[in-house]
């Protein structure tokens, strides 16, 4: 029997949508290109006995509401806490935050008591700020430009939100939406380490430094993670991070979705205007009544369609507008021991969080400022997180896997190519953990090394871009992935959006694959 | 007991002045220097030599020029044939001549696609300014409270914005955020077209042309005149003549002007501003405040913060205003020699009668910014030239000229160094930078002048230096200008207000901000 609609991708987004609409009593068919599902969620033996978050590796967005309605922990989802963050300093000194208030505050106490104070008071504003965004996650983004008293009332809506606000946090918002993380974070804070590693989130996957604009939004997200209700807190899958999209598979298998993996799609076929199915690379045609694609828009406009004969100039123009610009890499070791930092020697409670190459703000931008003209950081921002001192499942008993996401790693490359460049790229992020670990030369087994160009040739993400198109304020909401295209439809008939390059963006956060399965059926606001 | 007494004589100060006299009121204007204009001067840097203090254009609204009658007070304004060129090192010189469709065939030497784009740009530019226009024509709305006054003009700013039609409104909309290098290289692909407009979008604030908001800043200074690099125009006599102009219509108007006239503070009783003490220890009664200097200096520097409440003091404090442009005046003994023009038509003089921008490419001009971002002067700056002597020989003597140079990135905040001991050291580079455009510059040099950022703070009190009086950023524009809820020119301090530049809308020497200030202020005093 004909599938009611074919989902275009197998990553956590992709199943989140079929899933969504097979709960609705929808047939759906799921297709994957690679032998395993999750996309970038995913775990895989790189090396014997270790089981890698390849990419992307820990999980703090995932929607509540997704984890509810498809009841994923009965799919054997559990999340493991990831607690704090561990800066070594290059003076021999360190910054250590906790989740536990008490003992963050005498920790950032030591390096300034003003910051001390500072942090209970940006702590609250911040969760203010989240608790005011959050809504907008999962909305379909109004389209400004329309007289539809629906979409009209959305703007109204967002409008009274805002005036409901307290002044203050107003500003924060106003902030938040338009300034830089190291302006903003400078507004509250004075000691350097504190503001360039709170900073860095700001930075993840795009192409901007922590003093470029439009970077202290994402401070948001580090107050926006709930897992379990607890506000703020990140966490590891167990089993990895391509646990988290098996979870959500064995919830769409159950609720009647037949997922094919090796099943690459070639092209979307159209009649009469309308998506009718696709083609699979293999020659076979699947007809469908939707084709929703959860890969990028570069893939799905341009290489799955013939753009400039199937949609409309001015829409292709955007989407060949629309940037990518990945700027990250991914190296993941496989370790016989834990690595030994100067800052804080032996194997503490400081291994078992995030781990940020961050040690000042000037470092960090010093790292943005070589790969604008298109070289690697030779001294990245890295963050680490050791997975086997939470969930030693993944790797042979007493080993370990450090997982490092490294920033700054320009797709395009000034001279040279990546295949060139991936060892010594490698060596960058060895050379630079060195520094605060020497020990980690002597342990490492094996190390993998994904620089943008193997995360889109793996992953199929343009350009390397881990969140399927930059995360800068005119690609976000209604401009995302094209403005007047934002709510998860396309000019084509029948064929749907439903990836990161769609509003709310990337990282697993499920609400693009959530709200556009929503959309289609005509649930949302 | 005075009406109202006005701090500073800058252009701001100056319309505020004459828009109060005209509604009745009877202003005292009070400034520090010796001549009212504040950013609007003209110094004589050699005798014979008048050159542009510092502004060396001036786009006042021509709404003003109107009311104020400043055409009848002396003001003739110079529109130059060349809206800017962009000399290159190793080719001939792009010139974006004010007639567009000569523009293009200048473009055209370097870009057939580009000359045809150019045209597509300007339009597309000059409709989207016309809802920026729209925003700075009226104060900003009050969030909490808004007027009848507000919601119609939200209602116009709302009706020109679905006017401009999908295209240009949804690109007014991706362009505030975005980096002026992306809105340049989704355009053109020349270097020297893409880099002469993305360095506008850098223009004394501390941006790079790669730094997201830099287009909103190309957007908001080019929004007056609806061109994205020439947003003004030069005045017979130089900027100088806009002041006096300006001093005029005030006088005229009934305000009385004081130079040499230091405000020491603001006397502040029970929350109300009664007065201002001069620096002399002469106090000075007034029903009302009004301050033409920047926010941060009148709120930190003038009022004693006991009368502000502790949250809004830091507010203040966390304006942004790094100023990273430095200025240098010189008297030259000949032309400078760029290359020849590109083009059909040569006209090699003329060419030159606009901006000059020196800046190799997008990139050259972000290298220069990353050194400013640690504390650096870069040796290879972008710089902004004006010969307002071509057009209006007035300026020098017959055959010889003044240059007004615009240098970044010279960081107010210097590492390592003072900008009392690096003076020499940046009239030399700019110096050296011009002659490896323009050979034999350096020889022509008979006088100059270097106005580092640290001058531009003591001399001509722009706190950090910075020429728009605060960042002008998404963060601290419009109904955040200079702060959120603060944005309609009154401060905490009842009967005290603001009226320069760092108000909405700011953006330069165009008075709006001292026009909407008084509109407020004389309601006000109506009630």
């Amino acid at each position: 029997m004909k599938p009611h609609a074919i989902v275009i991708g197998g990553g956590h987004n992709g199943l989140t949508a079929a899933a969504y609409l097979a709960r609705a009593g929808r047939k759906v068919l799921v297709l994957e290109r690679r032998h395993v599902l999750g996309g970038a969620a995913v775990t895989e033996e790189v090396f014997p006995g270790f089981r890698f978050s390849v990419a992307s590796y820990v999980v703090s967005l995932l929607r509540p509401e997704i984890i509810r309605d498809l009841d994923l922990p009965r799919h054997g989802l559990e999340i493991l806490p990831l607690d704090g963050t561990f800066t070594p300093m290059p003076n021999g000194d360190h910054l250590w935050r906790v989740n536990d208030h008490a003992m963050t505050r005498r920790e950032i106490a030591r390096h300034s008591k003003l910051d001390a104070e500072a942090y209970e008071e940006y702590g609250k504003a911040m969760v203010e700020m989240a608790r005011f965004v959050k809504p907008i996650l999962d909305m379909t983004p109004p389209d400004p430009m329309t007289l539809d008293p629906r979409e009209l009332m959305k703007l109204v809506f967002l409008g009274k939100r805002f005036r409901g606000l307290a002044e203050a946090d107003r500003y924060n918002q106003v902030q938040l939406m338009t300034m830089s993380a190291v302006d903003f974070l400078d507004q509250w804070f004075e000691t350097d380490v504190l503001k360039a590693t709170m900073a860095a989130s700001g930075i993840i996957g795009t192409f901007l430094g922590v003093r470029s604009p439009g970077t202290a939004y994402v401070l948001l997200h580090h107050y926006m993670g709930e897992i379990d209700g607890a506000f703020r807190s990140w966490g590891f899958a167990r089993g990895g991070t391509g646990a988290i999209s098996n979870a959500i598979a064995s919830a769409a298998r159950e609720l009647g979705v037949e997922i094919r993996t090796e099943a690459p799609v070639a092209r979307i076929r159209l009649q009469g205007g309308r998506a009718t199915g696709v083609v699979l690379a293999n020659g076979d045609e699947l007809d469908a009544d939707l084709v929703l694609s959860s890969v990028d828009p570069n893939l799905t406009f341009l290489k799955f369609m013939d753009a400039d004969q199937e949609l409309p100039a001015e829409f292709v123009e955007e989407i060949r507008r629309y940037k990518y610009r990945g700027s990250s890499g991914k190296v993941n070791f496989a370790l016989d021991a834990l690595p030994d930092f100067t800052s804080l020697p032996g194997p503490g409670a400081h291994l078992r969080g995030a781990i940020s190459i961050s040690p000042s703000v000037d470092y960090m931008e010093r790292a943005y400022d070589q790969a604008k003209y298109g070289e690697f950081s030779r001294r990245p921002y890295i963050d680490m997180v050791i997975p086997t001192l939470t969930d030693p499942s993944v790797a042979p008993p007493g080993k370990h896997i450090l997982s490092c996401f490294v920033q700054y790693a320009p797709y395009k490359l000034k001279s040279g190519t990546w295949d060139e460049q991936r060892d010594a790229f490698g060596d960058a992020v060895v050379d630079t953990i060195a520094e605060h670990a020497p020990n980690i030369r002597d342990i490492i087994l094996h190390r993998q090394v994904l620089t943008p160009l193997d995360i889109e040739r793996t992953f199929g993400l343009t350009e390397g871009n881990i969140f399927q198109g930059e995360l800068t304020l005119e690609q976000l909401f209604f401009l995302r992935p094209a403005p007047g295209w934002a709510q998860y439809a396309t000019p084509v008939r029948g064929l749907w959006m439903c990836g990161s390059a769609t509003h709310p963006g990337g990282g697993i956060m499920g609400a693009p694959g959530r709200n556009a399965a929503l959309r289609i059926l005509g649930q949302t606001r | 007991m005075r009406d109202v007494v006005i701090i500073g004589g800058g252009h701001n100060a100056l319309v505020t002045a004459a828009f109060l006299g005209k509604a009745g009121l009877k202003p005292l204007v009070l400034e520090r220097a010796e001549r009212v204009g504040g950013c609007a001067g003209t110094s004589e840097v050699a005798p014979g030599f008048r050159c542009p203090t510092l502004a060396h254009s001036v786009a006042i609204d021509p709404a003003i020029v109107r009311a104020l009658n400043l055409e009848a007070h002396g003001l003739q304004i110079i529109r130059p044939d060349s809206a800017a060129c962009a000399p290159t090192r190793d080719g001939p010189t792009l010139v974006l001549w004010s007639d567009a469709e000569r523009a293009a065939q200048s473009i055209a030497a370097f870009s057939a696609r580009d000359a045809a784009q150019y045209q597509k740009f300007l339009l597309s530019f000059s409709r989207i300014s016309g809802v920026l226009r729209a925003l700075n024509n009226a104060p900003a709305p009050s969030i909490d409270d808004p007027t009848a006054a507000d919601l119609i003009a939200t209602l116009r700013t709302g009706r020109k914005f679905r006017a401009l039609g999908r295209a240009d409104a949804y690109r007014l909309l991706r362009w505030l955020p975005m980096a002026a290098a992306d809105l340049a290289s989704e355009w053109f692909e020349s270097e020297p077209l893409r880099a002469t407009v993305a360095a506008g979008g850098t223009l004394g604030s501390f941006l790079g042309p790669w730094s997201a908001g830099s287009a909103a800043l190309l957007l908001l200074l080019g929004a007056g005149e609806g061109h994205p690099i020439a947003s003004g125009w030069f005045a017979r006599g130089g900027p100088g003549a806009v002041a006096d102009a300006l001093a005029a219509a005030a006088r005229g108007a009934g305000a009385e002007i004081r130079t040499c006239a230091e405000i020491a503070h603001v006397v502040v009783t029970s929350g109300t501003a009664s007065g201002v003490v001069l620096s002399s220890g002469e106090e000075i009664g007034a029903r009302a405040v009004v301050s033409g200097v920047d926010p941060r200096h009148t709120l930190l520097g003038l009022v004693d913060p006991m009368h502000l409440a502790p949250e809004f003091v830091r507010s203040v404090q966390n304006i942004r205003a790094h100023g990273t442009l430095a200025k240098i005046n010189y008297a030259v003994s000949a032309l400078p020699r760029f290359a020849r023009p590109a083009g059909p038509d040569a006209g090699a003089v003329a060419a030159l009668s606009g901006r000059i921008r020196l800046s190799a490419s997008i990139d050259a001009i972000e290298r220069a910014f990353d050194a400013a971002k640690y504390g650096g002067l870069a040796e290879d700056p972008w710089l902004e030239l004006t010969i307002p002597s071509i057009a209006d020989p007035s300026l020098a003597p017959s055959g010889q000229h003044v240059v007004s140079a615009y240098l970044q990135y010279a960081p107010y905040k210097l590492r390592g160094t003072t900008w009392d001991a690096e003076r020499d050291r940046l009239g030399d580079l700019a110096t050296r930078t011009i002659t490896s455009y323009a050979p034999g510059f350096d020889a022509s040099v008979l006088a100059r002048q270097v106005i580092t950022p640290l001058d531009l703070e003591r001399t001509y009190g722009l706190t950090g230096g910075h020429i728009f009086h605060g960042e002008l950023s998404l963060d601290q524009w419009f109904v955040t200008r200079p702060l959120l809820g603060w944005a309609r020119y009154a401060t905490p301090i009842r009967q005290l207000y603001l009226c320069g530049s760092g108000t909405h809308p700011g953006t330069g020497l165009n008075g709006r901000s001292g026009a909407l200030a008084a509109r407020v202020i004389a309601k006000a005093f109506k009630r």
